[in-house]
């Protein structure tokens, strides 16, 4: 069970900020973004776009195989455009 | 070293009031330091033909705060005679000419400070989870730095 955090287009498409999702405990990142969308399909639009942030490091969608515990923030991080 | 002169320190804030130069430039002169750059990023009014009439910007803080920590020391580990950093970023609503962003770094000589500044800028914009929306007249749109390494590059 994670925290799923969405930012910028990402929270727009979603319709929503944050929200709690049940999850394998382990996955590759590119499956965490499918079982994402099943919940949310207009996130596919950004899907070439995207990255993680897990446990607030950025990760790849991928074959990055990631370890979650229970309560872990995952965060969908559209293209940055601080400064 | 007299003691008066303090340890190096790193002020980071994100806020959604006004930045101040003024603020952000004396958090880091040091009687040491014969030096202090600062970079203050403004917001243009215009981008490809169209009005912008102000920017809206948003941040996964705690990451954000934690990326630009994690770009003080490697700061610190490039340039080590650097002494105080300062990072402040404006988030919400920000009107046309006024900063988003200032940057103020203090080094003994100015070499450093110089060249500290234009790094911490320039990760800041590939690395920092902060994203800004231009507001047209009719239309927005959500802004992607060149820098980003998963923005597509063709925008």
């Amino acid at each position: 069970q994670v925290s799923v955090l969405y930012f910028a287009r990402s929270a727009e498409l979603a319709g929503l900020r944050s929200e709690t999702l049940w999850v394998p405990r382990q996955v590759t990142s590119l499956q965490l973004w499918e079982e994402i969308v099943k919940v949310h399909p207009r996130l596919a639009v950004i899907r070439d776009q995207v990255v993680f942030a897990v446990r607030q490091e950025y990760v790849l969608l991928g074959d990055q195989l990631l370890v979650l515990q229970p309560g872990d923030e995952v965060a969908v991080i559209p293209p940055i455009s601080g400064g | 070293m007299d003691e008066s002169e303090g340890v190096p320190e790193d002020f980071i804030k994100l806020k959604s009031e006004k930045l101040s130069v003024d603020e952000v430039s004396e958090l880091v002169v040091s009687p040491c330091c014969g030096a202090v750059s600062v970079f203050i990023g403004t917001t243009r009014n215009n981008f490809e033909g169209k009005k912008v009439v102000h920017l809206e910007y948003e941040a996964y803080t705690s990451m954000a705060e934690s990326e630009i920590k994690k770009i003080c020391r490697d700061v610190r580990q490039k340039w080590p005679s650097i002494k105080h950093i300062a990072v402040h970023h404006r988030l919400g609503v920000v009107p046309i000419t006024e900063a988003s962003v200032i940057i103020a770094v203090s080094s003994p000589h100015r070499a450093e400070s110089l060249e500290a500044v234009t790094y911490c800028i320039n990760t800041l914009k590939a690395s920092v989870p902060i994203w800004k929306k231009e507001i047209y007249e009719d239309e927005y749109s959500w802004k992607e730095n060149k820098e980003c390494f998963w923005a597509n590059s063709e925008k």
